[in-house]
């Protein structure tokens, strides 16, 4: 069994894991929910295995390194921690029907990972600059960071199509399987502190990487630059929280705009600007 | 009146959140300006890339070294400002809530609580005061008895009192990042040094500027190594440094990237490589004549056998016009007059590899590496770090924890017996509703079983 098997075989299971959310939501049967949280912890597994399977693969190579390091296999530990993420707040929050917008995307992640043909999803050796453990701390921090965002972001879709629904308590319909509007707001503010507060530690690895590996602990890189941008965007959005006392359809847009800034920084940087972090770099 | 408020106009516009938030937002769109413009053009590809009326745009924004102009300073400046009066503002009143202690408890103000429970008792509670005291005991880190009406029993009881000073600690961590950076732009420098193998220098040129340091000390070059992997990507660069001082060694260390040197505050980083000529061997032949060969070291005149010449290698390129390399060659007559040209090492038959009477040939060349070395000095990285774990130390505490108090009224009625509950979190969340909830469950369970 090679690394890649699992990998392919994950991206199929999280298709089913979406679609048995999808289908619980719209016929509001919930013991689809139910096999879709099966599905997905199992996928998880199977995620997880199929990444320490890669990490021992690149041993085997002759030139071992977490499976941390290009474009590949940081969509493959995207994907990972947006599931890890969203089955943490699931066992919190004992919300199922959640889980539609965080496993697609996760499904999403894997598929263009796997199928495109931009992506190289061989094993390849570090180069020198990547060679150092402040990699794996850097890496695993800042995606728990986008994570966070991106389950804060279905949460958001969920709250703005549940409000023009139905203004007021209470809805029917597919979206009655969603949790209140209150608790929505509540678990999206939940999301967005955890999200920012593993951003700050992202941030804060990579710096302290960067002032052993260049000699600055700040360079304004386009890609630093960018999740400087993504941390005021979300700080803005805790201030006008705690002290405005914004709640709701406001937050939900201020949490879209914050996570269009993590997609940014992470592909946008890639293919758009260059600097140190892009991945295209020989 | 009118002028009072003029006057402590601008102060509170600094500290209101709504500046706070426009200053996070601009200082976002300030810092996206920066990565569509590149950034450290020198003056030669600005004026090729844009025309020059942009231009004017672009310099008077400093948009192509814009986290360096004064306008963006200004705005950290003002973010500065903002969190110090905020603080100023807030801060008082906060350790005023803090240390206030309320001594007497009207039940009336707990009916006024959104979070509350009430429920009657079927006779005068005496006989479970003991049993809540102890609960409350229990369940709460600080618990006080409040006065009340006779006969009647209150408390007060709360937990993480001080969760709502961490986001002043927050605050401060900015602060502390600022001042580092600081002090690192005051104190410390940037720039590079090239060192050729078996060297040594102590000299650094400075990054965007024309200027020079003289280190107190030399570093020196050993050996420099590059390794790669059968695909042709770097595997790694290597630097075996000596530091010297007065000539004597102090100290001795390979670096690698990732893996830098520090003496005496000053780092030293493995960043980039190169090749420069060491040595040349050319065959000279005469029109008419046997061809000589010569070994040249790089600047070095060498006397030309059989003649009165002098004969040097001044200059080295890669690729000369892309026809590969080349060396300037210059040869000195008796009476000092320099001649010379380029003479095209992989074309032999090129007609203009020729000085004075001399048809040129290259033979070898070998080169020597030097390596290129960022050298840098931040005294402000250990405040900017401590700033950075205060950060998370704030973030952490401030979201993890919230300042959770409970008030409890429990007297006599006509009836019998009444208590209220009330409570209230400094964090409005839906979590302490529920543990309030439960809370509540759990004291009237205790009392009962009293």
């Amino acid at each position: 069994m090679t690394s890649s098997f699992l990998l392919s075989l994950t991206t199929f299971a999280y298709l089913v894991c979406s679609l048995c959310y999808l289908a619980g939501v719209t016929f509001r049967f919930r013991p689809f929910l139910l096999c879709g949280t099966a599905t997905g912890a199992f996928t998880l597994v199977i995620h997880s295995a199929g990444m320490l399977l890669r990490w021992k693969e690149s041993y085997d190579l002759g030139f071992g390194h977490a499976p941390l390091s290009n474009l590949y296999e940081s969509l493959v530990f995207g994907a990972w921690s947006i599931m890890l993420v969203y089955f943490l707040l699931e066992r919190r929050s004992k919300q199922r029907a959640l889980g539609v917008i965080p496993s697609v995307l996760a499904f999403l992640a894997m598929a263009y990972a796997s199928f495109s043909p931009e992506i190289d999803s061989r094993i390849q050796p570090l180069i020198p600059a990547l060679k150092s453990n402040w990699l794996i701390a850097h890496v695993i921090t800042c995606f728990l960071g986008y994570a966070a965002f991106a389950v804060s972001l279905g949460i958001s879709v969920v709250y703005l199509l549940k409000k023009k629904d139905n203004p007021g308590h209470g809805s029917s319909g597919v979206l009655g399987m969603f949790p209140t509007s209150r608790q929505l707001d509540e678990l999206n503010y939940q999301m967005i502190l955890f999200g920012f507060l593993w951003l700050s530690v992202g941030i804060l690895t990579g710096s302290v990487w960067a002032n052993s590996a260049w000699g600055s602990y700040w360079s304004w890189d386009p890609k630093e630059t960018w999740s400087l941008i993504t941390w005021l965007i979300y700080a803005a959005v805790l201030h006008v929280r705690a002290v405005r006392r914004w709640r709701g359809r406001k937050v939900a847009w201020l949490s879209m705009l914050g996570f269009a800034s993590v997609l940014f920084t992470y592909f946008g940087v890639n293919f758009l600007l260059s600097g140190l972090h892009s991945y295209a770099v020989k | 009146m009118a002028r009072n408020v003029l006057e402590k106009a601008p102060f509170s516009y600094l500290a209101s959140l709504k500046f706070t938030v426009v200053l996070l937002l601009v200082l976002a769109f300030g810092s996206l300006l920066g990565t569509l413009f590149p950034q450290g053009l020198s003056e030669h590809e600005l004026t090729s890339r844009y025309t020059p009326e942009t231009l004017r745009w672009v310099s008077f924004f400093s948009l192509h070294d814009l986290y360096h102009s004064g306008w963006f300073r200004f705005l950290m400046a003002l973010l500065a400002a903002n969190i110090i009066v905020c603080t100023l503002q807030r801060l008082p009143k906060t350790l005023n809530l803090l240390r206030r202690k309320e001594s007497a408890l009207n039940p009336e103000r707990l009916t006024k609580f959104s979070l509350r429970q009430q429920w009657s008792l079927a006779a005068d509670p005496g006989a479970q005061r003991e049993a809540v005291r102890e609960m409350l005991r229990r369940s709460f880190s600080s618990f006080r008895e409040l006065e009340t009406s006779p006969g009647a029993f209150a408390a007060v009881a709360e937990k993480g009192r001080w969760s709502v000073l961490m986001i002043y600690v927050v605050h401060m961590s900015i602060l502390v990042i600022l001042l580092g950076a600081f002090i690192g732009s005051l104190f410390g420098f940037r720039g590079m040094m090239n060192i050729p193998e078996g060297s040594a220098s102590d000299v650094v040129h400075l990054f965007g500027r024309q200027e020079a340091v003289r280190l107190p000390f030399q570093v020196r070059c050993d050996d420099f190594d590059i390794s790669f992997y059968e695909t042709g990507l770097p595997k790694e660069y290597r630097s075996d440094l000596t530091i010297l001082l007065d000539g004597r060694e102090v100290k001795r260390r390979t670096i690698r990237v990732n893996d830098p040197l520090t003496h005496e505050g000053v780092t030293f980083y493995q960043s980039s490589y190169g090749a420069f000529l060491e040595e040349a061997e050319v065959e000279l032949r005469r029109d008419a004549g046997d061809p000589v060969r010569l070994r040249l070291p790089y600047r070095q005149p060498v006397a030309l056998p059989g003649s009165n010449l002098r004969i040097q290698v001044m200059d080295f390129l890669e690729n000369f016009s892309q026809f590969g390399p080349a060396l300037g060659i210059v040869v000195w007559s008796e009476d000092g007059e320099p001649e010379g040209s380029w003479i095209l090492a992989d074309r032999p038959n090129f007609h203009g590899n020729r000085v004075g009477d001399y048809r040129i040939r290259v033979l070898e060349i070998k080169k020597g590496h030097y390596t290129g070395l960022q050298v840098k000095k931040d005294p402000g990285v250990w405040i900017v770090i401590s700033g950075f774990v205060l950060l998370l130390v704030g973030l952490t505490a401030t979201f993890y924890t919230s300042h959770r108090k409970i008030w409890l009224w429990m007297g006599p009625t006509e009836a019998g017996g009444k208590v209220l509950v009330a409570g209230k979190s400094s964090k409005n969340s839906l979590a302490f509703e529920q543990e309030f909830h439960h809370f509540c469950e759990r004291l009237r369970s205790a009392a009962e079983a009293a």
